[in-house]
């Protein structure tokens, strides 16, 4: 395994923070391998994200604007992916930790016969080798996995847990040929957007999540989305909150949510149960509003304050923004 | 319709667990075995489904059956018995010794091989195991299977006449996807919290055929287990500590706002 290939995930074009960040760590695992670094980007809008990733250290960016991997489930896009595979021979492949990344990984893993890392927070090149360091067991153990033999290797890589770097290195576009004699059978109907954050929350740097203890719908709209809109972040959401039909499950965060690592995290009227902690105990600073002192979070936060959330996030939100107006 | 049910024997999720520093395995001894939290959400969606599409009369004159599936030691046999008490109709194991070991690749390709043995229509799985936690063996599975997977369903609208109709949570909402049968799906937890079992059903179960295969029965010709594995552990460790937290007891919003303020300052958050 000497050569990287990156996933892209985007939307018509639109891509996220994490694809230059995993661009940046395949660069340098490229380097550490003495292989190359490249890049699939597949479906409408590709050619111009093409261009576009060329700002990043990348060798070369394979891409297709073929519809049919918007119009049918994966199997097109896996597809691509495998003939990129095939075309660079043993590789690692680096997805983001989303949840069609990991959908994406699983298949390639099929195809490829390949292992499989999850969920992982910092690579290292020992001994020609790949080691794939990731959080399991809720978090409590740290585990080092890496691939045997030398074939291929899937990594599904959480955001946030590289920097991203601005690069030209004057990367090849290769454009691909569609794959011959392929029928799909699973057609995507519809697609229905139900969050409506301007940033996504996997790559926020600050996100204010809430949980029961917010009592209904409206405090997200009226008391976290303006704290989080100061603070230039995403609101987030326990699993309590998204089973009480308060806010879509797609601002989830734990577990059977999403996986965040911001540099900051509010947690309000949150308990902190395992599940939601797996999904952001690996933020840089925690701080939790929480009325009963002995709630589960604290052992988690950098700073629990002890208090009406009510009365607090509000008073936050206006000293926020004053203290943005001082500084501008 | 034949429906099959994957699901994991784990470590019970409520148990304090670690992973052994020799072999590098997860500690089993003195942890009960649990079916994976996540896949009794796939065994409520087979029943629903099982009542949706009810007597056989409605159908194609077949019965719809509810098969469980797992792929663990034969030891573990009756920690499924749960799952035929939920109301499933009989259970299959692939239990191999040579299986012990097995990673997400081989784990999928096995079982693989075992389900095209078993037969099916449709196949539902969790979306993640409790202890393995990668999600990756539905998808894997599906490919090795050659059908179409259908993850993160959190409603099936239509199942029936060789196809399928659901709707998929993605990362921003939601999307309907249709196709050909046989497929597998993953659900997710909003199919329904998993009906407990009645009394009736804990009795019933225990007349319930458990049947077993061996990695031979199935056709399974490579290697498997630890020798199969792509992946292998080199090294745990404990994560980092985080400090103890800094309590503040907010007399009123005023004074916890400006705890809060004064805190990310100092750690130049704003
Ligand atoms: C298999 C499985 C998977 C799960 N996956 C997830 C997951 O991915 N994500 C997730 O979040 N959960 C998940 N859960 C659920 C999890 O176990 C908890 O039930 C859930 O996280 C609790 O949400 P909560 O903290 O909002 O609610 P609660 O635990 O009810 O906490 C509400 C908090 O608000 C505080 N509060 C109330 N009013 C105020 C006020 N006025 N001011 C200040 N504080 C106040 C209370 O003191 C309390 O601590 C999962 C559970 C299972 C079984
Ligand atoms: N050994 C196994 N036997 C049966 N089903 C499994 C097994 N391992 C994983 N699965 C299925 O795959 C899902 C995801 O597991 P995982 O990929 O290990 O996180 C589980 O919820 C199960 O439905």
């Amino acid at each position: 395994m000497r050569d990287v290939i990156i996933f892209v995930e985007h939307n018509g074009g639109q891509t996220r923070k994490v694809t230059f960040e995993l661009a940046a760590e395949a660069r340098r695992l490229a380097d550490a391998l003495g292989g190359k670094a490249h890049a699939l980007v597949a479906g409408v809008g590709s050619a111009a994200l093409a261009r576009q990733l060329q700002n990043h250290p990348l060798d070369k960016i394979f891409h297709t604007d073929d519809a049919d991997v918007d119009k049918f489930l994966l199997d097109p896009v896996v597809d691509y992916l495998e003939a990129v595979a095939k075309v660079t021979g043993p590789a690692a492949i680096l997805v983001p930790n989303t949840m069609l990344g990991r959908d994406v990984a699983g298949r390639i893993v099929a195809r490829l016969d390949a292992g499989l890392a999850s969920d992982v927070t910092e690579l290292r090149v020992e001994n020609g080798r790949v080691h794939c360091i990731a959080p399991k067991l809720q978090g409590s153990t740290i585990t080092t996995c890496a691939f045997k033999g030398g074939d291929y290797g899937v990594i599904t890589v959480r955001p946030n847990a590289f920097a991203a770097q601005l690069q030209a290195t004057g990367a090849e576009l290769v454009p691909l040929e569609k794959p011959a004699g392929k029928t799909y059978g699973m057609v995507v109907e519809s697609d229905v957007e139900e969050a409506t954050g301007e940033i996504g929350l996997e790559e926020a740097a600050v996100v204010v999540s809430g949980g029961r203890g917010l009592g209904g719908p409206e405090p997200f709209e009226t008391l976290l989305k303006p704290l989080a809109e100061a603070l230039g972040g995403a609101v987030g959401a326990s699993r309590a909150a998204a089973d009480a039909g308060w806010v879509p499950y797609s601002l989830q965060i734990g577990q059977t949510g999403k996986i965040v690592s911001p540099q900051l995290y509010i947690a309000v009227g949150i308990s902190g149960a395992i599940q939601h902690k797996v999904g952001m105990q690996t933020a840089g600073t925690i701080v939790a509003i929480n009325r009963d002192g002995t709630v589960p979070i604290g052992e988690t936060a950098d700073l629990l304050v002890v208090g009406d959330l009510f009365q607090i996030i509000p008073a936050l939100t206006t000293l926020v923004q004053e203290a943005k107006a001082a500084h501008t | 319709m034949k429906i099959v049910v994957t699901v994991k024997l784990v470590p019970d999720p409520n148990a304090v667990r670690r992973i052994d520093p020799g072999t590098k395995r997860l500690v089993r001894a003195g942890i009960e075995t649990a079916l994976n939290p996540f896949d009794e959400y796939a065994i409520e969606a087979a029943l629903q489904l099982k009542e949706q599409i009810g007597a056989p009369s409605t159908g194609s004159g077949q019965a719809t059956t509810v098969t469980i599936f797992t792929m663990a030691p034969e030891s573990m046999k009756e920690s499924l018995r749960k799952a035929l008490a939920m109301g499933a109709d009989d259970a299959v194991m692939l239990s191999d010794p040579a299986l012990e070991g097995s990673d997400v690749s081989v784990t999928s390709y096995a079982m693989a091989q075992a389900l095209k043995k078993t037969g099916f229509d449709v196949i539902l799985s969790g979306a993640l195991s409790d202890d393995g936690n990668t999600g990756g063996v539905p998808g894997a599975l599906a490919e090795y299977l050659g059908v179409p997977g259908l993850t993160n369903v959190r409603k099936i609208e239509e199942i029936g006449n060789g196809r399928i109709k659901a709707q998929r949570e993605t990362d921003s909402g939601y999307q309907v996807v249709s196709g050909p049968l046989p497929a597998l799906v993953t659900v997710t937890m909003a199919v329904g919290e998993p009906r407990y079992a009645s009394l009736k059903g804990i009795m019933g179960a225990k007349k319930k055929t458990i049947s077993t295969l061996s990695a031979a029965d199935c056709g399974i010709d490579r290697p498997v287990g630890s020798d199969g594995a792509k992946m292998e552990v080199v090294a745990i460790a404990a994560p980092k500590a985080r400090e103890k937290a800094k309590v503040v007891e907010a007399a009123d919003g005023a004074s916890g706002a400006q705890a809060i303020l004064d805190f990310l300052r100092e750690r130049k958050l704003v």
